[in-house]
């Protein structure tokens, strides 16, 4: 009774986007992530005020639920990018840094909420209509043929997360074993529906990053090193193997709800145990060399098993049931009274014991081909090796992504500057069709536009950090950075190449800066030259889908009229 | 007088600029600052005999002003320009919406007045899912009317002692002769003002929308959507959403029947029909052929190339439960015992080995049935999961109440209560039963054999996405109030023994005599409302009303006795309708006054007999896309008129349902003379917050007997 209190009235702010505070808060928001942006982005730390473990990341996904606001306006984008990391892993930032500035310039651009939006969705169709289509300037095919664009592709992944503090040579070995990895899980010759395998991830700490590797089938651990020996004295050929997913350690679950009296002189444990050796003996019977549980196995049946040879594993956990099954095409047992059928039994080629520091594991080889594959991680220490663990999670639902869209974006910048210069060159045509459409002023339509092409440089530009400057050039619209140190008399000179690696740089190019004012142009499709490889590709299914939310959930803020927060 | 209704409105403004502070503390500043003016005020609680409760009295003008407060903050979202409320649950979530109702919610007031409000308010959005931002603003605006109007003429009778008591009895007064009016009057006038500037929507076009190009009554359903979801979801979205819902509503379909039974059933099912994903953006929400069943497998699922999945539904665990609450096992008992009894004789281990034992029959039988789906509203034991993986069988376990009985509706199977009984009929037979992606969660996917009486009806249920929880949220309530407000709009609504019998008498009104000419309208339209009837959005409703409502002033004022009351009466309430398309044009005053003079010569146009007319207007607007209709089947349709205002009205306008516009207008009145009535507020203080928590509960009418007088 005492915990009923009444309900007191809700917090109440009219026009929330025209109150300094909130506009404050959004913009050190903004900063924030614009800061852990890109390969050398800045790390950030997080730790609570209770003393509680340091978080060392640059990742959205560890950020933002970090960051923990009373504002309900930034929980609203902090949500929204949230649940498109979940579904894409990938793109977070990018989104988080175009919403906030797609915000930003709609409040500078004096545009009512309304005409904003408009424009916005206006220019979002246009994008996403011009990344989908077949000239796009800024897509590149993946070739399934080589292994070379996946791993470029893994690669940006990997080396956008600086936390993992991972020098070259480890960043290609950790991309190169993601792409070998991801296409074990890819099964070969099955006809009809398509299921991807799975990748089980092992992590060792106190190694280095080059000791990593993946291996085909499944990694159990082995807590019991006498029985090694007889690993080795096994026959190599395919062995039985049963999978028990329910307890064998003596009780019985299934009982109901009544009360059971017990009278002296009857022990039902080891009539229990007795019926459990009776499996026992029939999987000696059905010559078993591979006795797997899920649950925990009572010791005496252990010692049973172990007596005739058999490996026993136990307590081996609900999350290895599946790869664990579709390895050996066990059928999981569960009933304890009935004889095992012969069809439950799967079979493994082959059996080894693998070290990896302290850790002695037992290799299952699957008896054929098989899309299950343990990847083993190694680092230095455990905070480096949880965001590499996180990492290769995420890199390889990026190149899963690929599967369904065999496309990746020009990363380092330049699919954002050769799109907004494409939207302003092709808004800019079709401005009579635009303003008709959009029932709004020619001024109007302009300076809607021009905050959204600002927005999209804008997340171009968040790649630097050391002080340099950020250029684009006006041929391909692709992006360049220029170190901060380096004074020439030739901007063209120390440029090297673009953001993406296609285009060298060449004297009677011309660049801008970017967020200047440059006249309109159409960015020229590059020369199909196959001998150049962009070096930095960017997964097309997340960044599509990051483009959209971003654009959704601004217009989704500036839509926003009143704030009412409940206070209970 | 002026100078009071000032102040009023420098209150709302206040209400309306302020930063930050809540709306609750607006409302109680201005109950303190009206009383504080003078008014009589509450009674100082010290001069009171002890353990009365405290007493305010409720003037007029804080009646006025709480409505107004409750009016700022709606109209932040309300019409074309407005935009969307964030608001936070008390749970720290962050939600969006332009609902009137929720946000009305949100606000958690404390001011007894204003709950009152908010209270009628969700009890008319709950029945026809619309109109609840509309309704605030009628009724801040007939308050005002009637503040206004019994400020004037608070002397009319002397016995009262002082001028609020007078005030608030004209007050009182008025707003009863309004809903009396209104009561009585009302649907004629809709129907005789309203309904010939409007077009019929029927069910029957709308099905058959697929044999019929070009503008047809499917438009118009969706156009109705559209102006619906406009206003729910703002403009960028509600195209796409309101062609999804048709599209839904299309498949949704039971021919040979009524369109509410069709409606009912999605509105009934919309919980399993639908499933929010979030992290995408909306143009991803679409249309899934089949069933979704919220689960995944418990068991891995075997890839079949079958072409037909047969299934059976489950309500209890399949492995039987030896020992119920309250029985009583006994183990090892004496040898005679044993003896005596022979089937309880043995250890415990038989008894869950009988209990396997009858599992493999009921397997067995299942085999021999055919059945590789198994889908179980409670979850099964592991003997029953590895069991049915041996047998090949999936598992879907967990499957709540709701989808399963949408499962026995679509599928026709029976559910199985008694496991060692599955028969045949308790079989269902599936097109595919796979599993799906959406999300982060991975579902069961079912499609459904066509059956005989399921011809029609495709079953398909709905994926919204949206860029978070409160998203798909704020989209699936947005769902199912447009589910709610098209079954209003196509309930039929009872004529009342008054209306047919003033029948004859509106025929000899010569305002109205054009009415009967008209031939294109049928004998059934003239004599109340019929359901179905659509007007084009934008305030026309309004304007066509106010219009008719000054007519029927002038006519009441040539006949009737009562001459003074009725007039004012239909005055009255037709200048409070104005407020809703001022507000709608309230970003340009000048396009307010520019659509009300369009309408004057609508209006005016329309006095003629308008076969002739819309023939001409007809080629000229649809002349493109050949409407492959015969002339007399056009004319059945009251499309005509729909087309003529159309072509004055603003291109994009859409349409909005006349009886739920009926319906709101009968509910404010309503509220208006049930909170006009109500003079008195008695704080009481009770020790246990659920008394007071159950007074808050128990409805307006209730409070209204409790503190009159």
């Amino acid at each position: 009774m005492s915990r009923l209190s009444k309900k007191s009235p809700s917090l109440c702010t009219d026009l929330p986007l025209d109150n300094a505070d909130i506009c404050k808060k959004l913009d050190l928001l903004r900063q924030l992530l614009r800061s852990c942006f890109g390969p050398t982005g800045r790390l950030k730390q997080v730790h609570n005020n209770i003393g509680g473990h340091v978080v060392t990341t640059s990742t959205s996904s560890v950020l933002l639920p970090a960051i923990s606001s009373s504002q309900p306006f930034i929980n609203l984008i902090k949500t929204s990018i949230l649940n498109h990391v979940s579904r894409f892993s990938d793109c977070g930032l990018f989104a988080a840094i175009l919403c906030l500035s797609l915000i930003e310039q709609a409040k500078q651009s004096g545009l009512r909420g309304n005409v904003a939006i408009r424009v916005n969705k206006h220019l979002l169709g246009l994008c996403t209509s011009y990344l989908q289509g077949e000239d796009c300037g800024c897509k590149v095919k993946l070739d399934f043929c080589s292994s070379q664009s996946l791993i470029t592709l893994a690669r940006s992944v990997i080396s956008s997360k600086p936390t993992c503090v991972l020098t070259e040579p480890e960043t290609l070995h950790i991309s190169r074993l993601a792409v070998q990895a991801f296409l074990l899980t890819v099964p070969c010759s099955s006809p009809g529906i398509v299921s991807l395998g799975k990748i089980v991830t092992v992590s060792v700490e106190g190694h280095g990053v080059l000791n990593s590797t993946v291996f085909p089938g499944v990694l159990l651990d082995m807590p019991d090193v006498f029985t090694i020996d007889k690993v080795e004295n096994l026959p190599s050929d395919a062995l039985r193997m049963v999978l028990f997913s329910a307890s064998l350690a003596g009780d019985l679950s299934e009982l109901g709800d009544g009360i059971i009296e017990l009278h002296p002189g009857v022990d039902t444990d080891s009539q229990i145990l007795d019926q459990l050796l009776e499996l026992g003996k029939q999987v000696v019977k059905d010559e078993v060399k591979l006795f797997v549980c899920q649950k925990v196995i009572h010791p005496v049946m252990q010692q049973y098993l172990r007596g005739h040879g058999i490996i026993v594993i136990e307590r081996l956990g609900i999350t290895l049931m599946e790869p664990l099954t579709q390895l050996t095409g066990a059928q999981p047992v569960a009933t304890l009274h009935t004889t095992i059928p012969a069809k439950a039994y799967g079979r493994v080629r082959d059996l080894s014991i693998r070290t990896f520091g302290s850790k002695t594991m037992l290799h299952l080889h699957p008896p054929g081909e098989c899309a299950i594959c343990t990847m083993i991680l190694c680092h230095r220490n455990e905070t480096m090796l949880s965001e590499l663990k996180v990492v290769c999670q995420k890199t390889e639902h990026v190149l899963r992504l690929t599967l369904r869209e065999p496309s990746a974006l020009l990363g380092g910048g330049c699919t954002e500057t050769h799109l907004a210069a494409y939207i302003r060159h092709k808004s800019m045509n079709e401005i009579p069709e635009t303003v008709s459409a959009l029932g709004c002023s020619q001024t109007e339509c302009l300076l809607g536009v021009e905050g959204f092409c600002r927005s999209l440089e804008a997340v171009a530009a968040a790649l630097e950090h050391d002080g340099g400057s950020s250029l684009m050039d006006l041929t391909h619209a692709h992006h360049w950075s220029h170190p901060a140190d380096v004074l020439t008399e030739h901007m063209g000179d120390n440029l090297g190449s673009c953001g993406c690696g296609l285009v060298e740089s060449s004297p009677n190019q011309k660049w801008t800066y970017l967020n200047s004012n440059y006249p309109q142009f159409s960015p020229a499709p590059l020369s199909e030259d196959a001998s150049v490889q962009p070096h930095v590709l960017d997964s097309f299914t997340a960044k599509l889908n990051a483009l959209q939310v971003a654009v959704e959930t601004a217009n989704l803020a500036l839509d926003v009229r009143y704030l009412i927060q409940d206070v209970n | 007088m002026s100078q009071r209704r000032e102040q009023v409105y420098e209150k709302l403004d206040q209400g309306g600029e302020q930063e930050r502070g809540s709306v609750g503390q607006a409302l109680q500043q201005t109950t303190e600052e009206a009383s504080s003016l003078g008014y009589g005020g509450s009674v100082p609680v010290g001069l009171m005999v002890a353990g009365m409760p405290p007493v305010e009295r409720l003037h007029l003008d804080h009646v006025v002003q709480t409505v107004c407060v409750l009016e700022s903050v709606v109209l932040r979202s309300f019409g074309p320009e407005g935009g969307q409320v964030l608001f936070t649950r008390d749970t720290g979530q962050a939600m969006l919406s332009r609902s009137g109702a929720r946000i009305l919610t949100a606000l958690r007031l404390e001011h007894p007045l204003a709950r009152m409000v908010v209270e009628c308010v969700l009890k008319h959005s709950t029945v026809t899912g619309d109109g609840s931002k509309t309704f605030i603003l009628l009724l801040a605006s007939l308050l005002r009317m009637i503040h206004k109007m019994a400020c004037k003429e608070p002397n009319v009778s002397h016995t009262y002692t002082s001028r609020q008591t007078a005030e608030a009895s004209t007050a009182r007064h008025l707003a009863d002769n309004i809903l009396a009016f209104a009561l009585e009057e009302l649907d004629d006038l809709i129907a005789m003002g309203v309904i010939p500037y409007g077009c019929c929507l029927s069910w029957e076009d709308f099905t058959a929308k697929k044999h019929l190009p070009g503008p047809s009554n499917n438009d118009c359903v969706q156009k109705l959507l559209t102006s619906f979801f406009h206003s729910r979801l703002g403009r960028s979205h509600c195209d796409f959403i309101s062609k999804l819902t048709c599209e839904l509503l299309t498949h949704w379909k039971f021919k040979r029947d009524q369109p509410s039974l069709s409606l009912e059933f999605v509105n009934d099912n919309l919980d399993a029909l639908h499933t929010p994903v979030s992290g995408f953006p909306i143009s991803c929400s679409r249309l899934i052929e089949g069933q979704v069943i919220h689960r995944d497998f418990a068991t891995p699922c075997p890839q079949t190339e079958q072409k037909t999945v047969k299934a059976a539904v489950f309500s209890g665990y399949l492995q039987p439960k030896l020992l119920n609450a309250g029985q009583v096992l006994q183990l090892g008992r004496g040898e005679q015992w044993m003896e005596e009894n022979s089937k309880n004789n043995r250890s415990i281990v038989q008894f869950s080995a009988w209990t396997e034992r009858s599992l493999e029959c009921v397997f067995a039988n299942l085999q021999s049935l055919g059945v590789s789906v198994i889908l179980s509203a409670v979850k099964q034991s592991a003997a029953v999961l590895s069991l049915a993986a041996q047998a090949e069988m999936c598992v879907v376990e967990c499957v709540s109440e709701n989808e399963l009985s949408l499962f026995a509706q679509l599928s026709g199977a029976t559910p199985v209560s008694d496991c060692w009984m599955v028969e045949p009929e308790h079989v269902a037979t599936l097109t595919f039963c796979r599993p799906i992606l959406l999300g982060a969660h991975r579902y069961v996917h079912v499609a459904f054999n066509d059956s005989e009486e399921r011809v029609t009806v495709k079953p398909c249920s709905l994926v919204i996405c949206g860029l978070g929880e409160g998203q798909t949220d704020q989209y699936t309530c947005a769902f199912r109030d447009a589910i709610r407000m098209l079954l209003s709009t196509w309930e039929p609504m009872g004529m009342t023994a008054t209306t047919a019998s003033k029948r004859t008498l509106q025929s000899t009104k010569s305002t109205y005599s054009h009415v009967d000419q008209i031939p294109n309208v049928p004998p059934f339209q003239q004599c109340g409302l019929q359901p179905g009837y659509v007007i084009p959005a934008g305030g026309t409703f309004e304007f066509l009303l106010h219009h008719a409502l000054l007519q029927n002033g002038t006519s009441c004022s040539a006949s009737d006795d009562t001459v003074t009351s009725g007039l004012a009466v239909s005055q009255l309430l037709a200048n409070a309708l104005l407020i809703v398309p001022r507000q709608i044009y309230s970003h340009s005053p000048r396009h307010f006054l520019q659509a009300q003079a369009r309408f004057q010569t609508i209006i005016q146009n329309h006095s003629h007999p308008f076969s002739l007319v819309y023939k001409q207007e007809h080629r000229s607007i649809f002349g493109e896309s050949a409407f492959p209709l015969e002339e007399d089947k056009l004319t059945k349709h009251c499309f005509t008129e729909a087309d003529v205002s159309a072509k004055l009205f603003m291109s994009d306008s859409g349409l909005e349902s006349v009886s739920c516009k009926y319906q709101l207008l009968l509910a404010v009145l309503q509220c208006l003379s049930s909170i006009l009535h109500v003079d008195t507020v008695l704080h009481t203080h009770t020790a246990l917050h659920t008394q007071s928590r159950r007074l808050a509960n128990t409805s307006w009418e209730d409070t209204d007997d409790e503190t009159e007088d």
